[in-house]
């Protein structure tokens, strides 16, 4: 793999509905294991990036690509290399987390045997005595677990996360923060959209500060410090700096 | 990848509690109407059995008469319904169940011209038919009317999109999927009619087939429903849009698009008025039909072409009854210009019929509805085919009459008899109900606009796919 070629990228990025801008001319690239978080209030256009690579929208101009390729002129790519996580999985209520699994894995061509399904949930921190019920009964941090669980079964290059751990209890939001950051360190790229500072900060190599569709700023988020990045995104917010 | 779906879309159908609790629901309400309109099948053919038994016995037992009275005693016929009736009793309640069979005059059974209604666009009351045909697509309505939007609505249409699922495949394994799943609601309904039909009714082949191309054109309607349903909720914003429309289309196809038809036959192809039906046929007997000449020079022509092959002068001198001769004549007359009006009305309801279809632009409803009549053999078309029977029987049998008048008599005495040997010796009148392929032959137009139904609502689940927004 050249690792040259970043496995997420968005250059000079618009993405416009109808006459509103809800990305403005965004660049960013995000190599193999490495966690960007876009952080941003609501309405900053987070959404809207992520939803562009999974081809949910179009470019008004400029690009994404995967491992350098675009996905609205190859569509194979997102089937092959993303794995989408909303903040809230959106799994089918009457049957259980294995069958969601199970249906889901099938329609991506992906063989599980049951063995390899329930390991799958168990690896995604599921408990087992969970697998056969139906996820109607299920709280949002196992449905976040399912879905993580779909994700590592497509072995894709990239996850996409869009506010995955808002409305999770602190200890639930943390070990999510610990499995996704497992999982990069096995060699995936993951962008995540979050407002919450902390949580990006938990987790996240860079984190890149957004607003009115424009990314204003970024971070190395091993260096800066929560300070310092509590401060400048509150400025930005309120729309000082 | 369309089995897993379909597969899913049984499954979760299935465990979904509406289907269930609607499933249930309609076995009542089937079973309720199935077993009266049965019943009211049964007992009507029970009726008709006997008072045609009756009918036939009370001529069989005249006394010592001359053979034309006896012939004005005249005899009821009935045409029998099959056992697929209980499922649609088609016109019936429109039609008169009887026909009175008497010398000189060809009776009406069902329409009287007068009431100046278009019957091939009727639809029953609630019946079992109604069941069928109208609330079933709407059950399929209610199944269906969210099935994208919902998915949409709470992201998993997105997920699959993420996992690269084909929208086409998506949308066609739900219909197939839903369509599965209903039937499995549905079969216990139909196990329960079926084990009522072959319980209480003589089923022959031909009925068996006609119940099964019945249930085959059922299925094609309710997945064109299904296909619609499916095609809106991928189409529209939200589950509740979705719902008005397609309520709309329902009412539109079951309710509006028959009367529409139905006023649109009316102006187009009306019907002559019944005075003015019987008016017009008195007249062609009486003027003749052209180059005919009226009453009085065919009767003279008449009269002077039988003496002439009896070589005789007078009327008196003739070795056969005059009178009976003469009678035969005037009947065969009116037989021509009776059969030349008939066919003319019946043809006009035919084509009315044909035009009614104006109204199948709103929805496949009035397509089906008449297929469906057609198959149960309770349509014009079958209706038509009876009366023609009974007609020629009417021929038969007059014809015997005369024959005796004739024979038993000579010139213009009026002095022949007949007694209860003779009445017995005319047969019972026997009808042979057409084959299912005469249905087909009829229901061709409406089969054809089902099928431009499906094919339009198979087509517009392409293009929703091909437009789905996940
Ligand atoms: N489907 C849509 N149609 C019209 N405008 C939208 C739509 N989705 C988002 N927007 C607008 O685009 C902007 C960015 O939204 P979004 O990407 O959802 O932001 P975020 O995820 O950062 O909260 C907002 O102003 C939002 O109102
Ligand atoms: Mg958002």
């Amino acid at each position: 793999m050249n690792t040259a070629i970043p496995v997420l990228a968005a250059q000079n990025l618009v993405v416009e509905y109808r006459q509103h801008r809800a990305v403005d001319n965004l660049n960013l690239q995000i190599p193999q294991g490495c966690v960007y978080a876009l952080l941003g209030g609501n309405g900053a256009g987070k959404s809207t990036t992520i939803s562009t690579f999974l081809t949910f929208n179009r470019p008004s101009s400029g690009q994404v690509l995967i491992e350098g390729e675009s996905p609205h002129t190859n569509a194979e790519l997102v089937r092959a290399k993303l794995a989408y996580l909303p903040e809230n999985v959106a799994l089918y209520d009457v049957m259980s987390g294995l069958e969601n699994l199970t249906y889901f894995c099938t329609l991506a061509n992906i063989r599980l045997s049951s063995d390899q399904a329930h390991d799958l949930l168990l690896d995604s921190g599921l408990q087992a005595d969970a697998h056969q019920k139906r996820v109607a009964a299920y709280s949002k941090g196992m449905r976040q677990k399912v879905g993580l669980a779909i994700a590592s079964a497509k072995q894709a290059k990239a996850m996409l996360l869009d506010e995955p751990t808002s409305g999770l209890d602190p200890s639930a939001a943390n070990d999510f923060a610990q499995r996704i950051r497992a999982a990069a360190d096995r060699g995936m790229a993951v962008l995540m959209a979050t407002h919450d500072l902390f949580n990006a900060k938990q987790v996240a190599d860079r984190i890149g500060i957004m607003k009115n569709g424009r990314l204003l700023e970024e971070f190395d988020a091993h260096t800066v410090q929560h300070d310092e990045l509590e401060q400048k995104y509150l400025a930005h917010a309120r729309g000082l700096a | 990848m369309i089995k897993t779906i379909i597969r899913k879309e049984f499954l979760a159908t299935l465990r979904d509690g509406r289907l269930l609790t609607l499933g249930v629901a309609l076995l009542v309400l089937f079973a309720g109407f199935f077993l009266a309109s049965a019943y009211e099948l049964q007992q009507l053919r029970a009726e008709k059995h006997s008072v045609g038994t009756t009918a036939k016995e009370q001529w069989n037992t005249q006394s010592v008469k001359n053979p034309h009275a006896a012939a004005h005693y005249g005899i009821y016929v009935f045409k029998q319904d099959t056992p697929v009736a209980a499922l649609d009793p088609g016109l019936r309640p429109y039609i008169g169940q009887a026909l009175w069979l008497e010398p000189h005059k060809r009776n009406l059974t069902r329409f009287s011209p007068a009431a100046d209604q278009v019957l091939a666009g009727r639809f029953g009351q609630a019946t079992t038919s109604f069941v069928l045909t109208a609330l079933l697509p709407l059950l399929i309505v209610a199944l269906t009317f969210n099935s994208i939007s919902q998915e949409r609505e709470s992201g998993t249409l997105r997920m699959l999109h993420s996992l690269g699922v084909d929208a086409g495949q998506l949308l066609f394994g739900k219909l197939l999927g839903l369509m599965t799943a209903f039937s499995v609601v549905l079969a216990p309904a139909l196990l329960l009619a079926a084990v009522i039909l072959l319980g209480n009714f003589a089923f022959t082949l031909d009925d068996v087939l006609r119940l099964l191309a019945l249930l085959v054109l059922l299925n094609l309607y309710y997945g064109i429903f299904a296909a619609l349903a499916i095609s809106a909720s991928a189409s529209f914003n939200t589950s509740r849009t979705t719902l008005f429309c397609l309520l709309g289309f329902w009412l539109a196809s079951v309710f509006i698009a028959p009367r529409l038809g139905v006023v649109g036959a009316e102006i187009l192809a009306p019907n002559p008025s019944a005075s003015e039906f019987w008016r017009e046929i008195k007249e062609d007997i009486d003027h003749g039909l052209e180059h005919d000449g009226d009453h009085e020079e065919r009767a003279k022509a008449f009269e002077a072409q039988v003496l002439a092959q009896y070589g005789v002068s007078r009327k008196e001198d003739l070795p056969v009854g005059f009178v009976s001769l003469n009678r035969q004549y005037n009947d065969a007359y009116s037989v021509k210009v009776h059969a030349l009006h008939f066919d003319a009305l019946r043809d006009n309801f035919v084509r009315q019929q044909h035009l009614s279809h104006l109204g199948s632009w709103l929805g496949p409803s009035l397509a089906l509805r008449s297929l469906s009549m057609t198959l149960a053999g309770m349509d014009l078309a079958h209706q038509r085919h009876f009366e023609d029977a009974a007609e020629e029987y009417r021929h038969y049998f007059i014809n015997l009459t005369e024959d005796w008048d004739r024979e038993r008599s000579r010139g213009t005495e009026r002095k022949a008899t007949g007694a209860e040997a003779d009445w017995r010796s005319v047969a019972d009148f026997s009808y042979q109900a057409p084959d299912i392929g005469f249905a087909l032959r009829t229901a061709k137009l409406d089969f054809l606009v089902l099928l431009l139904w499906l094919g339009l609502s198979i087509g517009l689940l392409r293009i929703s796919a091909r437009r789905l927004v996940p």
